[in-house]
């Protein structure tokens, strides 16, 4: 989990998805788009593993040096949400998320983490305050260009939704084929994606075929096969016990370390005090708590 | 652009197959709409046949007077022909009357041949485009001086033009009614087939499929639902119109083969573009949210 080699590319070679050499589309294309940034990332987990120790309370505002390094993927200014029936689900929520982050977005049911989510992926628009995704300000978004901010953000679900008359590796390439991808790309990249989650061997068995566990990794491989800049995981264990959760931690943890950006909302409370990643909790609509490397509950 | 017709043609192929029951269902509804659509069309066809041939038969009869002259009754027929109300204008003469009489009443002939001389008139029988312009046929026959008198069948035209004018209406309206039924009918089960798979509009839509990618396997699919069921349809119609066929030979207009190819064209138009249409509005109202 340490970050011992600060490069994410370097990561990502000595990962045995990684596989450089055929990647023509998602890795490279990503790669190019961020060469200026290319420093700023190697600083980065160097900085955090300077921070990591110091277990504090420090807000993103407060933590200047990584609002300077780091591109943002992810910023809610003063957001409020009320929907039609007058219920007000988020009353002025700043919340950013720098790239590389792994964000644990946590709070009772009713707190407003789904709206979080559902506004991060422009499925409701903020109704005060702005919501930046990769830069682009999502409330002032063409309704045409909506499938192409979605395709900047993996997710996944409580319930999987797969598509059960498609195999394994069918489902996976359906998010690359729905979004006009040649063919040729297709296979490698839906190889590699099940290489991460390591389903390589079940990838022409149908998902009743699967347990549990082995269901959301094909989930998580669909979410990642077109390299996301951000990964949303909505109570992905939810349905799964304890230990196939713990995997699914793992996973995403791995995922996390070869330079996605993870959000996660969840309930599970020993999951979260036991990976110490950044917490953002939710309480009535409000951020009540945003700390570094915490534990589910507020501690002394 | 090729590609992407290509993916949505696969996607759609793959829809209808893979989705089994719900394509059986929407096309054996679409089968039973459009053979009840094309039969009751077929029945309004023949009704409609039957009408014109009726109409058809409303002939004007002007008898005209023994002292009239041959060139007076030639100017006649001419200045009828130009009228834009007649389509035909036939002389029965007195010889040919007389004959005429004698075929249709044999058992009278006795009585006709003790007059001293042939008592039928010549007439003027004249053919009318529309069977309502028999007060002005008749008017401007009464006054030409030629004429003696004509034949006053007003009040039959009238009751035949009330009777063919409710039969053809009704018939527009019963074939609107049970085409909008039809209609409903054949997109509601497109819906329902569209809506059993919302699940994977759903995951397009979350990984970023552009409105198109989504809607447009929809609407093929729906085109080949459409096209299967027109094809089913009109393959069940031969048959059938080959049973009624003999039926309808009774009729003196041709309803036949003309017929069957202008219903094969409707049922076929009518299907794919209801399968389309059907298709495109469920898929929409997923799209606009």
């Amino acid at each position: 989990m340490a970050p011992s080699g600060s490069n994410p590319s370097q990561i990502r070679d000595s990962d045995p998805p990684a596989e450089t050499a055929p990647d023509p589309k998602p890795l490279g294309a990503m790669d190019t788009a961020e060469k200026p940034a290319q420093s700023a990332r190697q600083a980065r987990p160097v900085a955090r593993a300077v921070k990591r120790p110091a277990m504090g309370t420090a807000k993103p505002a407060a933590r200047p040096e990584e609002r300077v390094t780091n591109r943002v993927v992810l910023a809610m200014q003063g957001v409020t949400k009320s929907y039609p029936n007058g219920r007000v689900a988020l009353r002025g929520v700043d919340l950013i998320i720098p790239e590389g982050d792994f964000v644990f977005l946590v709070g009772p049911s009713g707190a407003g983490k789904s709206t979080v989510i559902k506004l991060v992926i422009r499925d409701e628009l903020a109704t005060k305050g702005s919501v930046l995704l990769d830069g682009r300000d999502l409330g002032k978004l063409k309704r045409r260009d909506v499938p192409k901010i979605r395709r900047k953000i993996g997710i996944v679900f409580q319930d999987f939704k797969l598509l059960p008359s498609k195999s394994v590796r069918d489902n996976v390439a359906f998010a690359l084929e729905v979004i006009g991808t040649p063919r040729r790309e297709i296979t490698p990249a839906v190889d590699r994606a099940l290489r991460v989650v390591g389903l390589t061997g079940q990838a022409d068995q149908l998902p009743s075929q699967l347990s549990g566990g082995e269901q959301q990794r094909t989930a998580i491989a669909r979410a990642l096969v077109h390299n996301p800049r951000l990964f949303i995981a909505d109570e992905p264990t939810g349905n799964l016990d304890p230990l196939i959760s713990w995997e699914i931690i793992q996973l995403l943890l791995r995922i996390n370390e070869m330079g996605v950006t993870v959000l996660m909302a969840t309930h599970n409370a020993e999951v979260v005090t036991a990976v110490r990643k950044r917490v953002v909790a939710l309480e009535d609509g409000r951020i009540v708590r945003d700390q570094v490397a915490a534990a589910y509950e507020r501690e002394g | 652009m090729i590609a992407f017709i290509a993916f949505s043609f696969r996607r759609a192929w793959q829809g209808f197959r893979r989705n089994g029951l719900m394509s059986v269902a929407a096309t054996a509804t679409m089968v039973l709409m459009l053979v009840l659509l094309s039969s009751l069309m077929i029945l309004l066809t023949g009704l409609n046949a039957t009408l014109k041939s009726v109409e058809d038969e409303v002939q004007v009869v002007a008898y005209m007077r023994d002292s009239a002259p041959q060139s007076e009754i030639s100017d006649l027929q001419t200045s009828l022909r130009n009228m834009p109300q007649v389509t035909q204008v036939g002389y029965v003469s007195k010889d040919q009357a007389y004959n005429d009489f004698v075929t249709r009443h044999p058992d009278q002939v006795d009585v006709i041949k003790s007059l001293p001389n042939n008592p039928m008139p010549a007439s003027l029988r004249i053919n009318l485009r529309d069977p309502k312009d028999y007060v002005d046929v008749a008017a401007y026959l009464k006054n030409n001086p030629g004429v003696e008198r004509v034949l006053n069948i007003k009040q039959t035209v009238d009751q035949m033009v009330t009777v063919i004018n409710v039969l053809r209406v009704g018939g527009v309206v019963i074939l609107l009614v049970v085409g909008l039924i039809v209609l409903f009918i054949i997109v509601n089960t497109i819906r329902l087939a569209v809506v059993s798979r919302a699940d994977e509009i759903e995951i397009m839509r979350l990984v970023g499929a552009s409105d198109a990618f989504i809607r447009w396997p929809f609407v093929f699919e729906g085109a080949i639902v459409g096209l299967l069921g027109a094809l089913i349809t009109i393959g069940l119609l031969f048959p059938i119109t080959a049973l009624v066929s003999p039926y309808f030979k009774v009729l003196p207009v041709e309803a036949g083969l003309a017929v069957g190819q202008n219903i094969a064209l409707i049922v076929l138009g009518s299907g794919v573009g209801i399968g389309v249409v059907g298709s495109y509005l469920s898929v929409r109202s997923y799209l606009h949210r």
